[in-house]
Formats: C-alpha cells, structure tokens, sequence
C-alpha cells in the first residue's frame, strides 16, 4: 500500500502544482510496480483537479495485477474515485472497482475505498453487506492487517488452490481479523481467527465435499519459498463432510479439530492431527499424502467410549456400500490403524462389551470383548470373545477365538468351539485375508459340527418338524470372490437313518439371493417318521434315494435332479395309508390304475404295497416327473414321453397302483399343493 | 460359414440319428429376454397386470408349450428342445424378486439421477456415479448406497440368469448383452460408457 502512497502522492504533486493547464491534469504510466505481496504492470494513473474545487477524480488502471503468494491474478482493473483531502494531512477516496471476472452477472457492484492519512493507511473493499479491510499502520510496514466481515468463501479461492489445487468454494461466508505480516527476507506470514458460516466446498470429481459447514477456527499459515505450513486449530459446528466413501454428519455440539500441515513439492505432511468429537469419537494421529491427493502414510487412533452415535455420524455411507446401512453398535472401541502406500500395515482394536446388530436380522453379536490385531509383518498375538450372537436366525453361544497375525493374515492360533442349535459348531482353524491391492477378502478355514439339533433348526427356518442331528467335518472351506466353497461333507442322523450332504458351497453368503447348492444322499429313512411330520398320511418302509445338484437361491429351492425310493428290508412292513394314496394322488394329480372301483378305496384303511418311487428333475420352475420306471436311469427332461409312470406299485388285495401322466408339473404350484396337504387344507376328490 | 455348418450339422444328424447338443450361446433369445428384464425396470412405472393363471387348465399338469411341427420328426428323431433350442429362461423366484426389488429402486432413487447425469451405465452392466458434484452432498451417500444395491443386485441376476440356464459359463456373455440393453433402452440424455469415455444418449 505503500506504492499506492507513493504514486499518489507523485500524481498529486504534479497535478496541483502544475502551471499549464486550467483543469489541471496529470498522468503516470509505470511498466512494472513491485511489492511484498503483489505485482502490478502496466499501470496507468490519471488525476484530473478542475480549478478552485475541493475535489479531483483519480483514475487507476492496471494492466495485470499478480499476488503469487495469495494466488491472486486480475486483469484490466480499473478503478475511479473522487479523491479528496481528510483535513489532516492525508487523503480518502472511494469509488467502484472493475475488473475482468471480477464481478458476476446480477452481484451487487463492488466498491473500493482508500484512506491514507499520515499514520495509516486503510484501504475497504466491500460489495453488499460483505466488507474486506486492509489496515496498515506506517509504524508496522511489515503487518497488514485484514478484517473480514461476511466476505463470501469464493473471494478466498485463490487463496484456497493454493493450497489445495482441487478444492472449489461454492458457497459460504467468512469472519475474521487476519494479520499478513511480510518481514524483510522472512516467510509471509497470515494469521488470526477465522469463522466460517455455511460453507460449502467440493472437488470437481466430488468425491471431497462439504456443505453447511460451521466453523471458528485459528489459522497459523505460513509460505516460504520452498513449503507451506498450516496450523489449523479450533472446533466445528454442525454441516456435512464428505471424503470418498466416507460421510460425516457433524452433531449440533462442537467438534474440535487440530490439523498441523507441511506442504512442499513432494505433497503434503501431516505431523499432528485430531479430531474430538466428545464420547462418540476422538481421533488423532499423522498422515502424509502424495500430490496427487493420495495416501502415503496413515497411523491414526480411533477412540470411542460410546459407539451408537457412530453409525449414524460416521459410517453411514461406508457400511451402506457393503450393504449393511442397518448396521448398530453399542459398547466402547479403542483402536489403531495403520496404513502406507502399500495398504494397511497394522490394525489393533480393543472392544469393550461392544454389541452389533444388523436391522435385517442377518447377524448380532453381544457382548464383544478383548483385542484383535493384524499385522502385516512381525507376528502379534490377540483374542477376542463374545457373550452370544446370531446368525440367520439362529442362536449361538459364548466363545473365544484367540487369534496370532503375521505377514498380512489372521488365524486362529488354537481351534475355537462356540456351542449353536443344540450342538457344538468348532473352528478348528480359520484364516483370513484382508482386501490387499486387487485381491478381494479371502479366507479358509476348517470346521466341525458336532449333533447340531435339527428340530431347532427345522423351527427357525421354519421348516417342518423334523427331529434328529445333525454331524460333520468341513476339513477345508474356502471364501474367495464372494463364494463359500466347503471341501468335506455332513452327515445329518434323522428318521432312524442318514442324509450325507456333499459339494457344499455357497454364493454371496452374505450379500443378494444367498445361493447354497449341494448333493445329498438319503440312506435308510423311516418312511413313517418322515410321512408323520409332514401329516401325510402314513407310508411305512424304508426310503433311499438322493437329491442332486440341489441349488437353493435365498433358501428356495430352484433346482434339483432327485429320486426317492422305498427299499424292501427283513421285518419291514409296507403299507400306505388310504389317506396317503389320496395325498399322493391329489398332489401329483395323477389317476388310480386299480383293479377296484375308485369308489372303493374308500372301503379300506391302508393297501399293501411293493414298491414306491418317485423322481423328480427340477429346473425353470418345472419339475419332470417320473416314478418307478425312471428310477436308477437320468431324467430325460423330454416332455414328449405320454405313457404314465407308476409312483405306487401295489402288492396283496386289494392291489393298488398309482400312475402318473403328468410328466410336466409346474413346481410352484406342487409346492403349494404339498403345503396344503401338510396342513390338512386339502381334500382330494376320489372319482 | 455358421450357416454350411448348420447344414452339415443336420445332414449329420439324420445320418447317425443322434441328437446334437448346441452348446451356441443364445444370443437372440438372450437379447430378447435381456430386453424384456430391462424395460420392466427402466420403464415409468405402469400398472402392473393382473398374474396370468396358472397354465394347464386346472392348475395342476404343466403343458408343455405348443412346438410346432419339426421336420426331423419323420425320420424318427425326437427333437430335444432343452439342448438344441434353449428356452432362455431368467423368470426364476429369486431373479424375479430381484427384478421387481430393482424396479421399485429404478423408480425410487436412480430415475432421477439418470436424468440429471449423476449416474451413469458402465461398460460391464452396472451403474456408475458418474458426476457426484450433480448431486446434493446430502443426497450422495443414499444414492452410493442405492448404487451399491444395484450393482449387487445386478451382478446376482447375471449369476443367476446364467446358472438357471443350466451354464454358469455364459455368466460373462449375458453381463454384456444387459450391458448393451440397458443402453440400448436408456432414455434419451442419459449417459453411458463406450470404449472407456462417457457418451450421452
């Protein structure tokens, strides 16, 4: 401002005292004014004095004006002002000030007012209600201080992709009293309060974003010739962050923030940050990113003493991503990150009675506690337990899973039993692969399962009353790209014999459509325990058979290739209820093959009978039929085949058989039918 | 060419009368059921039609549908449909409950964004956050995860189309024909990705 002095100073003395002209004018041009902050070129000033009056017009033209420490450039700025004496010494002048891209279309016109009396020099930009004050005292030449008063954000872009080449205000208001000191031979300097109201930034790819944001803030900002340094320190109040898949709803009550930055050529250091935001969550620790904006270096602690605002304030947008929006938390956490540009070198968390629940019902867990530690290097030991949980909707009792991690895995150091539906599930070891460069999670593991009890499990799938256990080792499973491949097999003991389930696997186990396919192989069944729960009548016998390819998509069955069969054994009797042959027949729509009238059945309570065999070949929604015949050979899947095929092949007298002719059943509506039966809703003409 | 194969193919057949199994990705039927999937769920919602009755007459036996006179009939070769003329199927339970769950969502959260060019079709059949800065900071993180259902939901009915199809392996083929439909069915205005770059239909 000082330059201001002097020009004026030497336009005024020509101008006044010169002899030529009645309205005394003079001009200066001047190719290149340079000063602490800022340089101008090609200015042009101009004073016209008309004689005897108490006032001139000043003119200040600037070509380019350049401020490269603030990152200010204007062109073309053109400024016109009465300018008069202040009585004291000094001189005031205000008049508008234009400027290439200065003002927008439709904004108030912006004003520039300059005092420069013998001790000061004061110089008021304002435009509406927004005023930015440049103070200097000619005591301090090195100090200026501004005051700014509901000056908009966007006047402070320059100032802002400096720092930060990316960042764009698009709204907002600023307070502050800043002091930019220029030593001789020193750092510029600016610092002061700042107080941010409504403000509103983004990056043009959107992925950094602020709206509504509040803040009072301190500002420590100082620029040498090879690095930046920024001390940031005081709280926010309420607005909206946004970092990548990170979202920040900021409560109504004060967060503190203190961010202590080094900027240099090769991107930027963050010594100290921290972030308090009361119980819900204190953060501290360092950073340093590369000037393309991404992480290099992260160690970064994250404390909670009460988690269930977190959720909502912190990890909406994150745990929407991986489907789990519904996610809650209760309990304390204390924990550590840390990351470098090769990804995540070591996670330590510490739970206390933490509690999860999923709101669709998918998984709970209460009562977290202890550690879990990963490493991606030197070896580290930690446990972690639970009280109870579930899973699908199916309980689970307290356990321990002591952990070990080292080169980037997490194991299971010794196995791990948590006792569910009625039985024992143990891990006998478990590994696990966080997400690293391309690779997805991974995780293996070998498990097994010790007389699980069917009838709770047949209850919370709600499925019919069956009773028995359920038994098994999966000596290795394996989840890779979202599918859950089981090596191994199971063994479930119901009805007085045994279901071996094997070619277990699972897709999306837990994301859409959860898919489980299997090969089951049914041995030795009490046919009369079986009709009993599903009130089918009663058939009794053994049953064989198997259920192959089964594919059930979000635990409906979808496809499957299967035969069931009676097998005749020593002291078993088989005879089939008359209740039975109608259930059969009214559900597989299939017609008598009897030497009695139909009428006649009604006469007898049960038949007699040979054999029994049904199968059924299930894909697109329809099931191909066939019975006894088909048997131990591979569905055709033709529909063309119109003879019948027998389902009962009667024995003694009266002899029944039952024959089907649809070979072609749309499954759903079987399905239906079976249900009807189950629950006693139908009634099956006999004609 | 693929015609003089056909040709030869079938004098094969009638020679040794056995049955050819066409392993041919459907690529027409794809297309055309890709066709009908997207459009229920891009299209304005309309009301939905009240469900067909059961076929079979007394809503028990399944009719196999009507197939037409095959001339390869005559010399006793029993056409097996499934194999050589596959009936691309993708109205399983769980594809149609994803479908309509992605039609509400079409309608509820992603519409809107389509038409302001927040969102956009990616190459491989999903749908991309094309312009976040089109859309209120408030709004980003429903439509993220709005977008991140989709894309499970998409990547699930590719998978299951496929497999209910009885071959896993077209996974990838019937990920690009929707690719290509749900371009190909997009309002116009609506943006999508070509050769890596942004286009504007």
């Amino acid at each position: 401002m000082s330059i201001l002095r002097i020009l004026l100073l030497f336009v005024l003395s020509a101008a006044l005292w010169s002899p030529l002209a009645q309205a005394r004018t003079a001009t200066a041009d001047i190719a290149r004014i340079r000063t602490g902050i800022a340089t101008l070129e090609q200015v042009h000033v101009r004073l016209d004095w008309p004689k005897n009056a108490d006032r001139g017009t000043l003119q200040l033209r600037v070509g380019k004006l350049n401020a490269p420490d603030l990152g200010y450039a204007f062109r073309n700025v053109m400024w016109q002002c009465p300018l008069q004496r202040d009585g004291d010494g000094g001189w005031r002048c205000e008049g508008e000030l234009l400027s290439d891209g200065l003002r927008s279309a439709g904004a108030k016109p912006m004003r520039l007012g300059i005092d420069l009396a013998t001790a000061f020099t004061d110089v008021v930009l304002r435009q509406g209600e927004a005023r930015l004050e440049v103070h200097r005292q000619a005591a301090t030449p090195d100090d200026t201080r501004i005051d700014l008063v509901k000056v908009p954000l966007v006047w402070s872009q320059a100032l802002l992709s400096r720092a930060w080449t990316e960042g764009r205000w698009k709204t907002g208001q600023l307070d502050g009293r800043l002091v930019v000191s220029v030593p001789t031979n020193q750092p510029l300097r600016v610092s002061g309060p700042l107080m941010l109201a409504a403000a509103a930034l983004e990056t043009p790819d959107g992925s950094i974003a602020a709206e509504g944001l509040g803040a009072n803030l301190a500002l420590d900002y100082r620029n040498t010739a090879n690095e930046q340094r920024v001390d940031l320190r005081g709280t926010l109040r309420g607005g909206e962050l946004l970092f990548g898949s990170a979202y920040v709803a900021l409560p109504p009550t004060p967060v503190t923030l203190e961010i202590n930055a080094i900027g240099d050529a090769s991107g930027w250091r963050v010594p100290t940050f921290l972030w308090g935001d009361g119980d819900t969550l204190t953060t501290r620790g360092s950073a340093a990113f590369a000037p393309d904006g991404s992480v290099r270096a992260l160690d970064i602690q994250i404390d909670s003493k009460d988690l269930s605002p977190v959720t909502k304030r912190y990890l909406s947008s994150w745990l929407g991503g991986f489907g789990l929006g519904d996610l809650s938390l209760t309990g304390g956490l204390r924990s550590r990150l840390r990351l470098d540009a090769a990804g995540m070198q070591g996670f330590e968390a510490s739970f206390d009675r933490v509690d999860v629940k999923e709101g669709s019902g998918m998984f709970r867990f209460d009562g977290l506690d202890g550690e879990l530690r990963y490493s991606a290097a030197a070896p580290v030991d930690s446990a972690v337990r639970w009280r109870s949980g579930q899973l699908y909707g199916l309980d689970f009792g307290a356990s321990t899973l002591p952990l070990h991690s080292a080169d980037g895995v997490i194991a299971l150091r010794s196995p791990a039993s948590v006792d569910a539906i009625g039985g024992t599930l143990r891990f006998d070891r478990f590994q696990l692969r966080p997400p690293h460069g391309e690779q997805g999670l991974q995780a293996n593991f070998g498990l097994t399962l010790d007389a699980f009890d069917i009838g709770k499990l047949a209850q919370s799938m709600g499925w019919p009353a069956f009773r028995g256990t359920l038994s098994g080792s999966i000596p290795d499973a394996r989840y890779v790209d979202d599918r859950l491949v089981f090596e191994g097999g199971l063994e479930m003991r119901v009805f007085d014999g045994s279901v071996k389930v094997s070619s277990l696997a699972m897709e999306r186990p837990f994301g859409v459509a959860p898919t489980l396919s299997a090969d089951l192989a049914i041995d030795d069944l009490d046919l009369l325990s079986v009709t009993e729960v599903f009130d089918f009548g009663s058939i009794s016998g053994r049953l064989d058979g198997s259920i192959r390819d089964l594919r059930l998509v979000d635990w409906t069955a979808t496809a499957f290739d299967s035969e069931l069969y009676t097998q005749r054994r020593r002291g078993v009797k088989q005879r089939i209820s008359q209740r039975a042959v109608q259930n059969i027949s009214s559900v597989g729509d299939a017609s008598f093959v009897t030497s009695l009238q139909g009428q006649l059945i009604g006469l007898f309570d049960d038949f007699g009978y040979r054999r029994l065999g049904i199968s059924c070949r299930l894909q697109n929604q329809i099931c191909a039929m066939g019975g006894l015949e088909s048997i131990g050979k591979a569905a055709t899947g033709s529909g063309s085949d119109t003879s019948g095929f027998t389902v009962v092949q009667g024995a003694g007298i009266p002899r029944l058989n039952v024959v089907g002719f649809n070979r072609q059943v749309d499954w759903p509506t079987l399905v239906e039918r079976l249900e009807a039966v189950g629950s006693g809703e139908l009634k099956p003409v006999v004609q | 060419m693929r015609r003089l194969l056909g040709v030869s193919m079938v004098a094969a057949v009638a020679l040794t009368a056995c049955v050819t199994i066409n392993v041919y990705f459907p690529a027409a039927e794809a297309k055309e059921a890709a066709k009908v999937f997207v459009e229920k769920v891009i299209n304005d919602a309309i009301p939905a039609p009240a469900p067909a009755p059961a076929p079979g007459g007394g809503g028990m036996a399944f009719e196999a549908p009507h197939r037409g006179f095959d001339p390869l009939m005559l010399i006793g070769i029993a056409p097996a449909y499934a194999q050589s003329q596959p009936d691309f199927n993708i109205q399983t339970p769980a594809i149609t409950a994803i479908q309509s769950r992605m039609e509400q969502r079409f309608d509820s959260a992603l519409r809107a964004h389509f038409d302001s060019g927040a969102l956009g079709f990616s190459e491989d059949g999903l749908v991309v956050m094309r312009d976040a800065a089109a859309l209120a900071l408030k709004d980003r993180v429903p439509v993220n995860s709005a977008v991140a259902d989709e894309n499970r939901d998409r990547k699930a009915v590719y998978r299951e189309i496929a497999v209910a199809n009885s071959h896993p392996e077209w996974e990838g083929q019937i990920r690009s024909v929707f690719a290509k439909q749900w371009v190909d069915s997009a309002k116009s205005g609506w943006w999508y990705q070509r050769g890596g770059a942004w286009k504007q239909k």
